[in-house]
């Protein structure tokens, strides 16, 4: 036998604690995991080409102030925009629900069909949606999950607007990052409003990355000094206002990040320090073998460093297999676009583990100094 | 001496399952003990008189036979019903003293009587004289850690007797004591069987302490050699 | 019977070594989801300290927020000729129509970008909210563009400062003064002129009406005539009830509460369990003696359950006095906080607010862990044999 056959035989000899132990540890590396990466993509918008095309143009009052509808000829005449529609978020609660549960658009269906590059028409027909003014164009998802068909009518009471919506479901798509939505003819929106000459925002796509820039800041520059100035930025860019929106959650993640990794840490030091605490008699008595302080300390710490490694091995690798193979894409409808477990952030967490196993194991190195072997013998605990 | 025994033990044996072996550490034992003995239980280790003396205070049950103490068949008595015999009716004295650490001397005597319905008032009275009856009526306040080994040792002393059981039983009382404190502690255990008519039960293989006692039974292999 | 209470505060105390990050963690758990639950409900009282009991609030029918509804200058007219409505001194009704709008401005820490909501009310809207009381500069000028907003938005928001401007697309608005909400959803807003507010946004119709009944007998005569009006399309709410429903953002935040709260308890369930565990394992001995002298397995079990809810407690206190301490500190340098809110669609400000029954959750919090902690080493305990007792360590 020799020494880390010595070490492994006795963090497993109380096989409850060592469970407790690496399962404490890997709790608190899988949220501390799990919290990084929620923060990175809050925070740093990873801009995919897809969503870089693709450009949101709303009121630069805000956007629910609306966008007068003239200003389509403006914006068609921008050089590298390949289309442009007109986009109204109609917030409707479809049925007799009381909350808006998936979003509906009011679209220019012929021009929208330029900006609906991913998605596939899987069921009906685009053409029979251009043609029919009361139609609608439902994502799969919705369809799957209320059990719709083709032919079938969807009715909405307007929270935003003060009318309600009967549609005509005349085809189906599938295969874009959110694919609940429906979409229905701007024209029956501005006939039963009354035709007031407004839309809620442009949604348009730009023929290249390179250029997308440019066109941002030439429809900006369109429209400034006018009635109606615009705001434009990429649909990424868009979607992360909301997130500015809900306050300051780089600072509140990093806070709540701090005080959940303190606490996991105590935590977890104290039911470590606690398995070496009750090796103290067979410390005492490798101390009363001759064994230096030296090499007792490289006992202790061994044990704590194993268990923690253990631990983050489990907790990281949980994290990183539950992320990688969840479509969160999916479960959020494309709020959280990639979830990316970075190896820098599986780093950080390896090293508050290792943090974690040096702290924890000081309050018993220390202790295991100061005893005297008789002390040690009759320790308690 | 009265006829009726106040501990009488009829055919009582012990086996052990040590490994894949069967120890016998009781054989078919058979013995009265009278009020007011101070019995010395001795012979050498694995005798089997550590066995006989935690059968007869109820912390270790028979094989077979059995143990009536005041005509009560302890081995007939589940486990609640054992803890309130054993709280009434005996009083232990270790060889490691077992105090609770946490608690004072005073603290540590009453906690049999927490188990009566003894008033607050009464409680501290008894602790007052079972502490004054081992010389220790000034120390009540301390810890066990602040007194010496015979002191804690008189202290446990006065916890068996606080409640005025039966049997007084002890299990090497004096092992881890210098010689004048053993000899105090087997005083008091002396004059409790002398003068207040206590039985007392010692285990013990110092030959010198057997010399307090009333009588003495020496076993070996599991059976009394001696009377 | 039990073991007196001091013999388990002086073995959680003579322990402290081991205990102490135990009880750190317990109180750090406690403090996270205090504190979360102390945001979510600063949202909530927001809402619940807003409006007077005694007005109703219109808006249309189907808009669950007041920012998605619209009234109609008809509409209000009707309104304010139907019969129950308090009239002022001068023998006006005391109606009011209303107009809300989103602006987007800049935040003062330089955080992008947020939505604000600003009000067009009158003179009698002013007077159904006695709430809001002027602290500086003065009222803005009916026919002018000023806005006078709450002082927690203009300490949030650049421009929003006394003789700031606030810039609305092409528009600007002057702010002439400041208003304190008392801790009301009004903290949130900013107002000006109704009439200037719908030509400034380009606006034919109101976004809400806010009535007085003339007396609490007509109220609800008032709400059901508003309510079966086919042509009005109509609801009226007490403006009360309304706000007290307008929770819908504190939701998340107790969701997050309850799932951090509930992974971080694990952790700390162990803990307590580790140290229990190494209680009852110290005493063996200790155990063993109490069962000679009569302690049954029952008060061996709530001996071991009390050490460990008293461990839990002391972190749940610790827990409870940080986070009181954090909104002490908070009020003192008057913080505070702000999030989207889902259905006005613009920024809510609250403040961090640990309430008595909340600390109580978390003492209770605490409790149940230190309980879960203990329990399976209690039982331990309790099966020890007797005879442990005379084994010498």
């Amino acid at each position: 036998m020799n020494l880390p056959t010595f070490v492994l035989k006795n963090a497993l000899r109380n096989r409850r604690r060592a469970l407790l132990t690496i399962i404490s540890v890997a709790i608190s590396c899988g949220l501390l995991v799990t919290l990084l990466t929620l923060q990175r993509e809050l925070t740093i918008p990873p801009e995919s080409e897809a969503a870089s095309l693709r450009i949101i143009a709303r009121n630069k009052v805000s956007l629910a102030q609306p966008l007068p509808a003239k200003q389509l000829a403006v914006i068609e005449r921008i050089p590298g925009i390949v289309a442009v529609t007109p986009f109204t978020f109609f917030g409707g609660n479809f049925r007799d629900e009381t909350v808006t549960s998936f979003a509906q658009f009011a679209v220019d269906p012929k021009r929208f069909q330029g900006l609906l590059v991913e998605g596939k028409i899987v069921d009906g027909s685009y053409d029979a949606f251009v043609a029919d003014r009361t139609s609608c164009l439902v994502g799969a998802d919705t369809m799957k999950r209320y059990g719709l068909k083709i032919g079938d009518r969807m009715k909405f009471t307007g929270t935003f607007f003060p009318v309600d919506l009967d549609l005509k479901i005349l085809a189906v798509f599938q295969g874009t990052v959110d694919d609940r939505g429906v979409f229905f003819h701007h024209k029956l929106l501005d006939e039963l409003n009354g035709d007031p000459g407004t839309v809620g925002t442009w949604y348009m796509r730009v023929e290249s990355a390179e250029v997308s820039n440019e066109v941002i800041a030439r429809v900006n520059a369109a429209f400034e000094n006018t009635a109606a100035e615009v705001r434009a930025e990429t649909e990424r860019a868009f979607q992360m206002g909301f997130v500015s929106m809900l306050g300051n959650v780089k600072m509140l993640v990093m806070l709540i990040s701090g005080a959940v990794v303190f606490t996991l840490m105590l935590v977890t030091i104290s039911t470590m320090s606690m398995a070496i605490r009750e090796r103290f008699r067979e410390l005492a008595v490798l101390k009363a073998l001759g064994f230096q302080r030296r090499e007792l300390f490289a006992f202790i710490l061994a044990e704590s460093f194993g268990l923690a490694v253990v631990g983050a091995v489990v907790g990281i690798g949980g994290a990183w297999g539950l992320w990688t193979h969840l479509d969160l894409q999916k479960l959020t409808s494309g709020f959280l676009l990639y979830f990316e477990v970075t190896p820098r952030i599986m780093a950080w967490g390896a090293a508050v583990a290792a943090v974690m196993g040096l702290v924890s194991a000081i309050p018993p190195a220390v202790e295991t100094a100061r005893m005297s072997v008789t002390e040690g013998l009759k320790t308690l605990d | 001496m009265a006829a009726e025994p106040i501990v009488a033990i009829r055919e009582l044996s012990k086996v052990y399952q040590q490994g894949e072996i069967n120890v016998t550490a009781l054989n078919e034992v058979s013995v009265d003990i009278h009020e007011g003995e101070f019995v010395v239980l001795m012979g050498p280790s694995g005798s089997g008189k550590s066995t006989l003396l935690h059968i007869i205070a109820g912390i270790d049950r028979a094989t077979k036979g059995s143990v009536l103490v005041q005509g009560i068949n302890v081995a007939n008595l589940n486990e609640s019903e054992l803890a309130d015999w054993r709280n009434q009716n005996v009083g232990f004295v270790f060889q490691s003293f077992n105090l609770i650490p946490v608690l004072t001397a005073a603290e540590n005597v009453e906690l049999p009587l927490l188990l009566t319905s003894l008033g607050r008032a009464e409680r501290r009275r008894q602790v007052a004289l079972a502490l004054e009856l081992v010389g220790l009526g000034d120390r009540g306040h301390h810890r066990p850690d602040q007194m010496s080994g015979g002191q804690q040792q008189r202290v446990a002393i006065a916890r068996a007797l606080v409640t005025d059981p039966t049997l007084i039983v002890a299990d090497e009382p004096t092992g881890n004591l210098d010689a004048k404190s053993a000899s105090d502690v087997l005083t008091i255990l002396q004059s409790l069987s002398r003068v207040s008519k206590k039985t007392v039960i010692m285990v013990t293989h110092d030959p010198k302490a057997a010399h307090f006692g009333t009588r003495s039974l020496h076993l070996e292999k599991g059976e009394i050699v001696a009377d | 019977m039990a073991l007196p209470l001091k013999y388990n505060v002086r073995n959680v105390l003579v322990r402290w070594r081991t205990t102490l990050f135990t009880v750190l963690g317990i109180g750090a758990v406690v403090l996270v989801f205090l504190g979360l639950r102390a945001l979510a409900r600063g949202i909530e009282s927001t809402n619940a300290n807003t409006g007077d009991p005694r007005n109703l609030l219109v808006v249309r029918k189907g808009s669950q927020a007041e920012s998605g509804s619209l009234v109609t200058r008809d509409q209000f007219r009707t309104l304010r000729d139907l019969p129950g409505i308090a009239r002022n001194e001068q023998g006006e009704p005391v109606v009011s129509a209303e107009i809300v709008m989103i602006v987007s401005a800049p935040r003062r820490d330089g955080n992008g970008e947020a939505n604000t909501l600003i009000r067009g009310i009158t003179p009698r809207g002013m007077e159904l909210r006695p709430q809001v009381t002027l602290v500086e500069g003065r009222w803005f000028r009916p026919g002018q563009r000023e806005v006078v907003v709450s002082t927690r938005m203009a300490r949030r928001f650049a421009g929003f400062e006394l003789g700031g401007t606030i810039k609305a697309g092409p528009e600007r608005l002057k702010v002439v003064g400041q208003f304190d909400g008392q801790g009301s959803a009004f903290d949130s807003e900013a107002w000006m002129d109704a009439d200037e507010a719908r030509a400034v946004f380009d606006r034919e119709q109101y976004s809400s009406v806010l009535l007085r009944p003339a007396d609490p007998l007509t109220v609800s005569n008032l709400i059901a005539r508003i309510d079966s009006d086919k042509r009005l399309a109509l609801r009226a709410e007490s403006e009360v009830g309304y706000y007290s429903k307008q929770t819908m953002t504190a939701t998340p935040i107790n969701y997050l509460a309850g799932i951090l709260g509930t992974a971080m308890s694990v952790g700390a369930v162990f803990a307590a369990m580790n140290t229990m565990y190494a209680s009852v394992g110290a005493r063996t001995r200790e155990i063993g003696t109490l069962r000679v002298l009569g302690y049954s397995r029952r008060s061996i079990v709530l001996c071991f359950l009390i050490e460990g809810a008293l461990l839990a407690l002391l972190g749940g206190l610790l827990g409870c006095l940080s986070a009181w301490l954090i909104q002490v500190g908070l009020t003192t340098f008057n913080v505070t906080f702000g999030t989207l809110d889902f259905q006005s669609f613009a920024e809510t400000v609250f403040q961090f607010r640990v309430t008595p029954d909340l600390m109580l959750l978390g003492l209770l919090f605490s409790l149940f862990i230190g309980l879960a902690g203990s329990l399976l080493p209690a039982l331990r305990a309790a099966r020890l044999p007797v005879i442990s007792a005379l084994k010498s360590l």
